[in-house]
């Protein structure tokens, strides 16, 4: 059964390019290892500030993979940047469900949206500059104003 | 049909201060209806990479913005609690600010 995972890990900031390149090249012969499984995406989003210390570092690099395999693929990859010391932290978040839901809701939105502007006598697709409630003039964002948070005017 | 409600009110809110500063009287606070920034944006996937995405939701101390406060719908908290949860363990937001 595959399905799609993705890992983010964090590799030192004492770590050299290549060093991350071969970080990368390890989860990719992981990855080989198991048959039917690949490695869909591969992006580093380069060094990055850490919200917090994790152990003496203040930076990182993030490297994103996004892997087709089976469970016990992303068990061995999870139990190998465990032991590795390079990786600071990493997560691995299944994804295919949620992207899936993700894409329903889309569909079944703009199917709505479609019968609701051919019920109003409108072609289906919204025409160039056409308007909508996102352009009027609310440009004032007072979604988070914290005053009076409790309700109680006096 | 909400959105629409909230727009013309606030339209109003706004008239109202203005009568306020003419004739100084106070009048009860007029407070925007709050809405669900994914709802009214239409944003399906609250991922835990989008760190921008995220950031205003949690205040300087680091904890998760109540949805009495943001107006996030529980749907959509429930959502971004996870990627909130997600994006911590991942450094991109802190846990605590000291």
């Amino acid at each position: 059964m595959t399905r799609k995972y993705e890992l983010v890990y964090v590799v030192s900031p004492e770590a050299s390019d290549d060093q991350v390149t071969d970080l990368h090249n390890q989860v990719d012969a992981i990855v080989q290892r198991f048959s039917g499984s690949s490695i869909e995406k591969t992006d580093n989003w380069g060094r990055r500030r850490l919200a917090y210390e994790i152990g003496r570092h203040k930076e990182g690099t993030y490297v994103l993979e996004v892997i087709n395999g089976t469970g016990e693929l992303m068990k061995e990859i999870d139990r190998r940047l465990k032991v590795t010391d390079l990786i600071i932290r990493h997560l691995v978040v299944r994804v295919d469900e949620t992207q899936a839901v993700i894409e329903r809701t889309k569909a079944a939105r703009s199917a709505t949206s479609q019968r609701r502007r051919v019920a109003r006598g409108l072609p289906a697709e919204r025409l160039p500059g056409e308007g909508q409630r996102g352009d009027a003039d609310d440009d004032r964002d007072d979604r988070f104003d914290m005053g009076n948070e409790r309700g109680m005017d006096r | 049909m909400n959105g629409r409600k909230s727009f013309g009110a606030k339209k109003g809110g706004r008239g109202a201060t203005g009568a306020q500063g003419k004739d100084g009287q106070r009048r009860p606070m007029f407070r925007r209806r709050k809405v669900c920034k994914f709802c009214s944006d239409k944003i399906d996937d609250i991922n835990y990479k989008d760190a921008k995405l995220l950031l205003p939701f949690v205040p300087e101390r680091a904890k998760i913005l109540p949805r009495r406060i943001s107006g996030t719908c529980a749907l959509h908290q429930r959502k971004l609690r996870v990627a909130l949860m997600r994006a911590r363990q991942l450094a991109l937001i802190p846990y605590t600010a000291e």
